[in-house]
């Protein structure tokens, strides 16, 4: 009988009470692999197709407010800039206003492929169609599976910002492509049409855009591209903001709330929890088990061997629990990524780290709730331990 | 004996004999006031949310958008359409004699979030004079009202307490035009706390909006003036508005808002209450093999089974309901009143309170009380099913 074994079956001498503590750590390694998963998933998605040499222009009052389209002649000009590309948000939605809004922006399709054609795959036949076709529409992979979208049908999307001149407050437009991402498990629940189709046909903020992207010589010239802009367009009516693509959406994301510290609070509670649980019920294991390493001292174990097996105890039942609770995450997460509400975030499958990063912190949980018995059994005389109990 | 007085004899004895597993059965105390702590902090985010939203909607004020307009921000109302709302049925008169119209634009202006240190939308609204007779719980506490026709702003309270740069004195530049803050409102418990409002024709013609609108809040007689209201402005073809009382508009927003905290804030609750569930066994279960002696005596000398299922039971309960005291006392002294603040459905940031209330805090003891209560049966069984002598033999 090798230690470990002895160490497996101390673990099942009361089988109930491991089934027990073992449900506890589960559900808080449940806990953690969800949430923890799902903040670096939307730590990912503001951050996925962010390269690092591209800035957002915005009006400084807010984003919302939109920029002559004059600006984005002036952006190009700058020293150091060497694409621009400009969307205007369209609050799109398809038939029903309430139950299918969805991210649909008008742009160029011209300079908008040449900048973000991997975040925005296409054949080239599509691709084709796209800049030649005036009512043009590419939809988003996601977004054609959900309504049932082919390429050539023509749909019709509406806004509910603008208007036509007629009153209609939709557009039709014809599929020119479906778009998928850089990566299988890339967002793709957008839509993006001709600027010029709309601009010509709305009834208000004619010629004006919402946000200009710029591309930059290199990442080191950002802040000198982007000092440059929003100095170019101070005291004039609409002044820019010009920050790196991640800082402008994380900013937004931010804006729900802070998600990080929630998270933060809410794992540290659940592990505070089974702490409690897990080192209090292991001391009270233990002390039934005094007369026994009494015994086992008695035999020739030494107090080192003793202590490591009762750690040992410890961190097998804090990483069974971790690994299972770990493993329902991972299942549960992918369950969640095939959802409607889920697909928005992208990929939501548990990342090695995160894998990881609960792995250490099993061993850890199991190393402090074993500490107090363990040390308690090293310092433990055998003339004692025969005594008590 | 009663199995009354049974039945109270082991409830004593085994909540006298607490404190022999005093770290276990703090275990339990504390790991059952962790979920309901987690699950009070979510449902009174939600709650203080909701409440804000509910608080800010008179029934006796309409407000009108555009046909098909899910808020003030997607909304075009025309200076001759907001005429033709005032011949409408019910409309209150104004101190100047005409009907009480507040027409209102609202834009979106940059503040910094303070918890987070980034940009946030702040709701710059401009209104008349007729803004602050729809909103009579609004009131400048500092400083004083912006003047008509000149560039000052007043500024919310709770707006002030959650984002920076909007600070009593201080002037702010939007594109070319400078601005002043020159006051501070409070309109305790409502959205428009969160709000900067200046003069109307101003915002209008320093963001270029013509003479257009966003929104016309009308003030009627009263609430039973409501109907009759919102059928005139469905029926009038000109009009090709959409009026609804503000209580329900804003009612509508708490529903769908409050929802993603809720469902976020159950299933967590419950998923930690399962994990504390099993600690609170293993509790129970260790007390029943502790006393198994004791229980054993009990009943050769006529205990009943009953009795000692019971004073399990109890003990059980204890524990939950002391761990839903701790929670619930972690909650209303660290939590409640907090300050928050989330995008609301109008794209522009909603400060308000976290609020516990009676009806959450209800909720909350109940899963306590279930944990308790589930922990406390299948022990309390073993303990009335043991054989008395097996017990005493070993």
């Amino acid at each position: 009988m090798t230690d470990f074994d002895l160490v497996w079956k101390n673990l099942f001498r009361k089988p109930l009470r491991t089934i027990l503590l073992t449900v506890s750590i589960f559900m808080a390694f449940l806990i953690f692999g969800i949430l923890t998963s799902l903040n670096v998933a939307l730590d990912r998605a503001t951050g996925s197709g962010s390269v690092s040499n591209r800035l957002v222009v915005s009006n400084k009052i807010n984003f919302t407010q939109s920029m002559p389209y004059a600006y984005i002649n002036r952006v190009a000009a700058i020293p150091g800039v060497t694409a621009v590309t400009y969307q205007n948000w369209f609050g799109a939605y398809y038939q029903d206003q309430r139950a299918s809004r969805f991210v649909g922006f008008a742009v160029d399709p011209e300079t908008y492929m040449a900048i973000f054609h991997d975040d925005a795959r296409l054949t080239d036949a599509e691709r084709q169609a796209f800049l030649t076709e005036r009512t043009g529409v590419i939809v988003g992979k996601s977004l054609a599976d959900r309504y049932g979208w082919k390429v050539g049908q023509t749909i019709p999307i509406s806004s509910n910002i603008y208007s036509q001149a007629n009153g209609r407050r939709s557009w039709d437009m014809k599929i020119s492509g479906i778009f998928t991402g850089a990566k299988p498990t890339d967002p793709t629940t957008a839509i993006y049409f001709h600027y010029s189709y709309i601009n010509e046909t709305i009834t208000f903020n004619r010629d004006q855009v919402g946000t200009i992207t710029v591309v930059t010589a290199s990442p080191d010239q950002n802040d000198q591209v982007a000092k440059a802009i929003d100095a170019n367009f101070a005291n004039s009516p609409a002044e820019t903001s010009t920050v790196d693509e991640k800082t402008f959406s994380r900013a937004f994301l931010k804006q729900a709330g802070d998600l990080n510290f929630i998270v933060t609070m809410v794992v540290s509670a659940a592990f505070a929890a089974i702490l409690m649980i897990v080192s209090t019920t292991l001391v009270s294991a233990m002390r039934e088990r005094t007369k026994e390493i009494g015994v086992m001292k008695t035999l020739g174990f030494s107090s080192p061997r003793v202590l490591r097996m009762v750690l040992g105890e410890a961190v097998l039942l804090s990483s069974l629990g971790a690994v299972l609770g770990l493993g329902a995450s991972a299942f549960i997460l992918t369950g969640l990524s095939k959802s409607p509400v889920g697909s928005n975030f992208g990929d939501l499958s548990m990342s090695p780290v995160v894998a990881l990063l609960g792995l250490a912190l099993a061993v850890s949980l199991g190393l402090v709730t074993g500490a107090v018995p363990a040390l308690s059994a090293l310092r433990m005389s055998i003339i004692e331990a025969l005594n008590r109990g | 004996m009663s199995l009354l007085n049974q039945t109270g004899s082991v409830i004593a004895m085994n909540v006298r004999s607490i404190p022999q597993r005093l770290w276990m059965s703090l275990a339990t105390v504390g790991s059952i006031a962790l979920v309901v702590a987690v699950l009070l902090g979510f449902l009174a985010l939600a709650n203080g949310f909701n409440q804000t939203l509910k608080g800010s909607g008179a029934p006796d004020v309409a407000i009108v958008l555009r046909d098909g307009a899910a808020s003030e921000l997607n909304s075009v109302v025309s200076r001759e359409q907001i005429d033709l709302l005032g011949q409408g049925p019910g409309v209150r008169a104004a101190p100047d004699g005409r009907p009480l119209i507040s027409a209102e634009l609202v834009l979106i202006v940059d503040g910094i979030k303070k918890s987070t240190g980034t940009k946030a939308n702040m709701p710059l609204r401009g209104i008349g004079p007729n803004g602050l007779l729809v909103r009579p719980q609004a009131k400048i506490t500092q400083g004083r009202m912006f003047t008509p026709g000149s560039n000052e702003i007043v500024v919310g309270a709770g707006l002030l307490r959650e984002f920076s740069g909007f600070e009593l004195g201080k002037t702010l530049r939007f594109g070319a035009q400078t601005w002043k803050v020159v006051g501070v409102f409070e309109a305790p418990g409502t959205v428009f706390e969160s709000e900067l409002w200046a003069d109307a024709p101003v915002i209008q013609s320093l963001f270029k909006r013509g003479s257009t609108f966003q929104t016309a809040r009308v003030g009627l007689t009263s609430p039973a003036a409501m109907p009759a209201f919102v059928a005139y402005v469905k029926k009038e073809q000109r009009l090709q508005l959409k009026a609804q009382s503000e209580q329900t508009y804003f009612a509508d927003q708490a529903e769908r808002s409050g929802l993603i905290i809720k469902y976020f804030g159950w299933p967590l609750g419950i998923i930690m209450a399962i994990g504390a569930l099993a600690g609170a066994l293993n509790t129970m279960y260790a007390s029943v093999s502790s006393r198994a002696a004791e229980i054993a005596t009990l009943r050769v000398i006529g205990f009943s089974g009953f009795s000692a299922f019971i004073g399990t039971m109890v003990e059980a309960l204890v524990l939950s309901a002391l761990g839903a005291l701790v929670g619930v006392g972690i909650c209303a002294l660290g939590f409640n009143g907090l300050s928050a603040s989330t995008l609301g459905s109008g794209f522009t940031q909603v400060a308000f309170r976290l609020q516990i209330g009676p009806d959450i805090i209800t909720q909350a003891v109940t899963l306590a009380l279930i944990i308790g209560l589930i922990g406390g049966i299948f022990p309390g069984l073993r303990a009335s099913q043991q054989r008395p002598l097996l017990a005493l033999a070993t």
